[in-house]
């Protein structure tokens, strides 16, 4: 490849980044909303059904633990091209931003059902006998203790998710999912136009930065004293 | 108050079976402080966890008054854990709650409180333990007895009847042990409230108790109250726990006696006696004359209480004569010859 000629910036269609930025931004917002509505109950149900837990059920939870494997265990391009039937059912249409969501939110559920499961195994066993021995009862435990005990937590595993699921969403380029990876893919890969790629890269390069500080800045608000 | 009977609860472990309780059974009077010893894995948290069943016993019944909790169903029992608090040794305070998030905790558990209420309440409690100053801070800014403060407020939140302590003060150093005893002891009084505590420090139990049970493998080895177990040991270890207090060194005696030949009294002495020149006053009568070998003058609770090992250096009387004679004095004498 030969060196890169910083005036070819100058020609690159920047409204067109614009509208990809946006989109990607999009992806990433409407994804990581869905995951977090259905991966946190996900979690909080793979530690109360655990073997030895508050309310084990270790068939049940054998269960979902090998469906969660599963799902991680697919590569997620794997995964955009099997969910399409899905996807159409849900959403009427298989490409663009909003075809991209559906395998997006797939594939990061599980991923973030699983650390948001080790992260309430890190609470102290200790305070929530506590709190049994003044008669909590299961939903007062969750609510009252689990999820505030482990908040700092919980925001790192959705910062680690929302850093995944930009990598997930240059990778729905593939389908024609939209964003930056998508333009990314068209432009700097199929045409040779090097100066796309740069200046995708870093648009993903700062946005990475940006999710992985703002997490970081509310544990730190949140940890506890 | 409380009637434990028979309660036997085996665990496994790699493969082993062991009994943590081994049929055990012991009534605890209402109003009063009970306190359970042995040594470390004796099977003591076992047993308190039973109480409010945190741990479900594999047989026997645990009755609160007229209630066998042992009966009752998930939801009740639930019900009835509100009122029975729970202090433990790593206080186990929510980090994400401030001091009175802490003890507002049972209170919203239970509900039936306004916010106002609620508020009203925690200002009471923690004005009881002393830390009304100490409000806002979090856990994690208060020292280890005042985190206990805060596990004691907040198990008393409900009004209980009843207090379990697991080692509530075995991660503390000596002096906030006594602050804490002496708290637990002042609730006590004021709010007449049963409280049972779980040690492995016979300190906390002589400061403490009324009555008390000693554990080992499982089992009650000794149980009485708290004067009759200190002076008169039964179990060997008994004898090993109170080794430290100077109480109870039956243990000792025959080394003493190889080793300076003579016959050895054991005086124990309860209440007034123990303040007054009782072995001046029998050697005078008696031409008694002793060497003093060991002993230990105390207080058992609010009774002032003693043991002197002596040796028999000369005396006018027959050795048998002289349990009568200390007995006139008040004095118990064992003639260990
Ligand atoms: N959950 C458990 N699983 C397996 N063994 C246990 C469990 N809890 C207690 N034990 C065992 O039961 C015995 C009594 O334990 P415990 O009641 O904690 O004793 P203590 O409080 O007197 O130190 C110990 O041998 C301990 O290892
Ligand atoms: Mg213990």
């Amino acid at each position: 490849m030969s060196g890169f000629d910083p005036s070819l910036l100058l020609t690159v269609d920047w409204p067109e980044i614009g509208t990809a930025t946006l989109d990607t931004l999009t992806m990433l917002g409407v994804s990581l909303l869905f995951t977090i509505v259905f991966g946190l109950p996900l979690g909080v149900l793979l530690y109360i059904s655990a073997p030895g837990q508050l309310r084990a059920r270790p068939r049940l939870y054998a269960v979902m633990s090998f469906l969660v494997n599963v799902l991680r265990s697919l590569p997620f391009v794997i995964l955009l091209i099997v969910l399409i039937p899905l996807t159409l059912l849900l959403v009427g249409t298989s490409i663009g931003v909003a075809g991209a969501i559906v395998p997006l939110v797939v594939g990061a559920i599980p991923f973030f059902g699983r650390l948001v499961e080790n992260v309430l195994r890190e609470v102290d066993r200790g305070v929530i006998e506590a709190s049994q021995s003044m008669g909590a009862k299961l939903p007062q435990i969750v609510f009252k203790v689990l999820l505030p005990e482990a908040m700092p937590g919980l925001i790192g595993a959705a910062t680690v998710t929302a850093v995944a699921l930009v990598g997930y969403t240059a990778m729905s380029g593939v389908i024609g999912g939209g964003g930056l990876g998508d333009l990314a893919i068209r432009y700097g890969y199929q045409r040779f136009q090097t100066e796309v790629m740069i200046v995708t890269v870093a648009l993903l390069l700062v946005l990475v930065q940006a999710l992985q500080s703002a997490g970081d800045a509310l544990v730190r608000r949140c940890r506890f004293g | 108050m409380i009637e434990v009977r028979n309660l036997s609860k085996h665990f496994s472990h790699e493969g082993r079976r062991i009994a943590a309780l081994d049929d055990v059974s012991l009534q605890v009077a209402a109003g009063e402080i009970y306190g359970i010893i042995g040594r470390s894995g004796a099977g003591k948290s076992t047993l308190i966890r039973c109480l409010n069943l945190l741990e479900r016993p594999d047989s026997g019944t645990v009755k609160l008054g007229e209630q066998e909790l042992t009966a009752l169903p998930e939801g009740e029992l639930q019900l009835r854990r509100q009122r029975i608090g729970m202090v433990f040794q790593h206080f186990n305070l929510l980090r994400s709650r401030t001091v009175a998030g802490n003890v507002r905790f049972p209170l919203e558990l239970a509900g039936g409180l306004t916010p106002a209420q609620m508020d009203a309440r925690v200002d009471e409690l923690l004005q009881l333990v002393g830390l009304a100053d100490h409000k806002e801070k979090r856990p994690s800014q208060l020292s280890g007895g005042q985190k206990q403060r805060v596990g004691i407020a907040r198990a008393l939140a409900n009004h209980p009847d009843l207090l379990l302590c697991d080692e509530a003060t075995s991660a503390l150093d000596p002096e906030t042990t006594d602050s804490i005893l002496a708290l637990l002891a002042d609730i006590n009084r004021q709010l007449n409230l049963t409280i049972v505590l779980i040690t492995h420090d016979m300190r906390v139990i002589r400061q403490l108790c009324d009555h008390v049970s000693v554990m080992d493998h499982g089992k009650v080895v000794e149980k009485g109250s708290v004067l009759d177990v200190f002076l008169q040991p039964q179990h060997a270890v008994t004898r090993s726990l109170l080794a430290e207090t100077g109480f109870g060194q039956g243990e000792r005696v025959d080394a003493w006696r190889a080793r300076i030949g003579v016959p050895l009294l054991k005086l124990t002495f309860v209440g007034e006696p123990t303040l007054s020149p009782v072995l001046d006053k029998v050697g005078r009568e008696t031409g008694l004359r002793v060497n003093l070998l060991s002993g230990t003058l105390s207080e058992i609770r609010d009774t002032p209480c003693g043991q002197l090992l002596v040796g028999v250096v000369a005396s006018d009387v027959e050795l048998p004569a002289l349990p009568e004679i200390f007995a006139r004095e008040g004095v118990r004498c064992e003639v260990l010859a």
